[in-house]
């Protein structure tokens, strides 16, 4: 089911030729931890284009998922700005509609009513939901699934609801929070290989925090490499491979390589740095 | 019939054989050996005062003779049966109904109370310093304890028996309630906001849906401390309507020990339907909607 006659036949007319929104602007963001004056996150400063397919990986603790929830509004920053398309971000919205690592589905709605559960609570009239409803669970291959508890999905189909709940409110920017760390090997593969093709089918800015550098390298469009203790950006890589990539080929091994690099040298310093303070 | 479903019946089948010999037992304890039933009532006599409640005259708990279960010198007759209407009448259905109103109207009472307050100590950290742990002590307080004040400031009344119910009730409720919220996941919250819900919306379509399971395990706590409270307020209160904890009285004070155990069994039924029926149904229903049953 995730073998597409072609994404891009589902609905040609509704897609914009080129994304006209959704430039995230991150400006020397800084958040400490509650109570204390420790930096989860320091002096960030990262501008996504519109379509962008932005990654940002980094060792647990650095911050990443901190930095996606400060995005959303669920957290407010220390100090530093963050807009998207020239506004200012001073709270939740879902023009930054989230993918929750736990998915955050609501249990007691089913799969067509947590989807629709964002326009209602926007106001969107009650036809225009249940058609924007139907077209989402198609895009995701779930429109089986519409009457199902969440409890009765499995972890890949709980995702792809999260998505399509995501998607149905045409956010300017989609934030994806490990959204696929749950999930086996073989699933998050063809969930990959589904996210691609969302991205290229929606021109959706995307910004996308995972500690797997394969995940990033077969998504991202540029992969920003994070530090921690304190969080801060250690190197930023353009992955400019044509997509759909695949995860066993040389090209996308070599980028993979080039990260890891990164990140063994990232987890390295810190390790020597507690052993000095030991 | 499938193996297991015969296996299931099979063992409920030596549970109620178990059961029955156990009764047979204490019937032959009567019988046989001549327990004094003003002692200890034999299982016919706690038969005949259920029924005798119910204003159905019978002689299950005579010695046996050729009339029995009829009175010796009476033969079956249809006026040793009486009609549906005095059954509706009688005593027991009475004290029912009275129980199950005073119940009903108490409980929802304390429901408000004691969820009001517990939606304010989870969602304001002042109330909750200041009332948590006076209502948790409270909440150790034996219901009966309330009666004396409820005497006094209340006197002897309706209200006086409502008084205790609700104060034997709502500080279990509030305080499961709190804990209940309080555990609920944070990403509810956070998808709620994240997609729109605010003010209103936000309590109405996220808050109060994640909370349910919480909501039905406090209701299903409260509802047995407001039983237990209820059946202590009347054991004590004398009313001239009687409930069923009167009619428990009533029966020490006529030295009618087979009418004090049939009503204890009668209230023992009376709260496992209500629990099952309506506050188990509940929370299975929540639980099974957010999978975790």
């Amino acid at each position: 089911m995730f073998l597409l006659p072609s994404a891009l036949a589902v609905r040609p007319e509704a897609k914009p030729a080129r994304a006209s929104r959704g430039r995230v602007e991150i400006r020397n963001l800084t958040k400490l931890y509650p109570g204390s004056d420790m930096h989860a996150l320091k002096d960030i400063t990262i501008t996504t284009e519109p379509g962008e397919f932005v990654v940002v990986v980094g060792p647990s603790g650095c911050g990443k998922s901190t930095l996606l929830h400060l995005v959303a509004g669920l957290l407010a920053p220390t100090s530093g700005e963050i807009y998207l398309d020239g506004h200012r971000v001073d709270g939740p919205g879902p023009e930054r509609a989230m993918v929750f690592q736990e998915h955050g589905l609501f249990p007691w709605l089913n799969a067509s009513q947590n989807i629709e559960f964002g326009l209602k609570m926007t106001g969107v009239p009650k036809a225009a939901r249940r058609e924007a409803v139907a077209r989402a669970l198609e895009m995701v291959h779930l429109s089986h699934a519409a009457d199902m508890y969440i409890h009765q999905l499995s972890g890949g189909m709980k995702q792809r609801i999260a998505i399509a709940r995501a998607l149905v409110m045409d956010p300017a920017v989609l934030l994806m929070d490990e959204p696929f760390a749950a999930l086996d090997a073989q699933t998050r593969t063809l969930l990959h290989e589904q996210m691609q093709e969302l991205a290229v089918q929606t021109h959706k800015s995307v910004l996308f925090v995972t500690h797997s550098v394969g995940e990033a390298v077969r998504l991202a469009d540029r992969i920003i490499v994070l530090h921690s203790h304190p969080g801060r950006i250690r190197r930023e890589i353009r992955v400019s491979l044509p997509q759909p990539r695949h995860v066993d080929s040389h090209e996308v091994n070599a980028v993979v390589g080039i990260v890891r690099k990164e990140i063994e040298d990232e987890v390295n310093r810190v390790h020597s740095q507690m052993a000095r303070v030991a | 019939m499938s193996i297991r479903r015969w296996h299931a019946s099979r063992s409920q089948l030596q549970v109620s054989i178990g059961w029955l010999a156990v009764l047979l037992l204490w019937e032959a304890a009567y019988r046989v050996i001549g327990w004094q039933p003003w002692i200890f009532p034999a299982p016919s006599h706690v038969i005949d005062a259920t029924l005798n409640l119910l204003g159905i005259t019978t002689y299950l708990g005579e010695p046996l003779h050729a009339a029995w279960p009829w009175r010796s010198a009476t033969a079956p007759s249809p006026s040793a049966w009486t009609s549906l209407g005095a059954i509706a009448h009688s005593q027991l259905v009475i004290a029912i109904l009275t129980s199950g109103y005073r119940l009903l109207i108490g409980f929802v009472l304390s429901m408000l109370l004691g969820l009001l307050l517990g939606v304010l100590m989870w969602r304001y950290t002042l109330v909750n310093s200041m009332l948590g742990p006076v209502f948790l002590g409270m909440q150790t307080l034996p219901s009966v304890c309330w009666v004396p004040l409820a005497i006094l400031t209340l006197g002897i009344s309706e209200l006086g028996i409502l008084f205790v119910l609700i104060m034997g009730s709502f500080f279990a409720m509030s305080i499961s309630l709190r804990d209940g919220l309080s555990t609920t996941p944070t990403i509810y919250r956070a998808a709620g906001l994240v997609f729109g819900a605010r003010g209103l919306n936000f309590y109405w379509y996220v808050m109060l849906p994640a909370g349910l399971p919480a909501l039905a395990s406090s209701l299903r706590s409260g509802f047995s401390f407001a039983w237990r409270s209820l059946m202590g307020g009347e054991l004590i209160f004398v009313l001239s309507r009687h409930g069923l904890g009167q009619l428990l009285s009533t029966g020490r004070e006529f030295g009618d020990i087979a009418q004090v155990v049939a009503t204890m069994g009668i209230m023992v039924v009376f709260g496992m339907v209500v629990d099952r029926l309506v506050f188990a149904t509940i929370e299975k229903r929540v639980r099974a909607r957010f999978g975790l049953a």
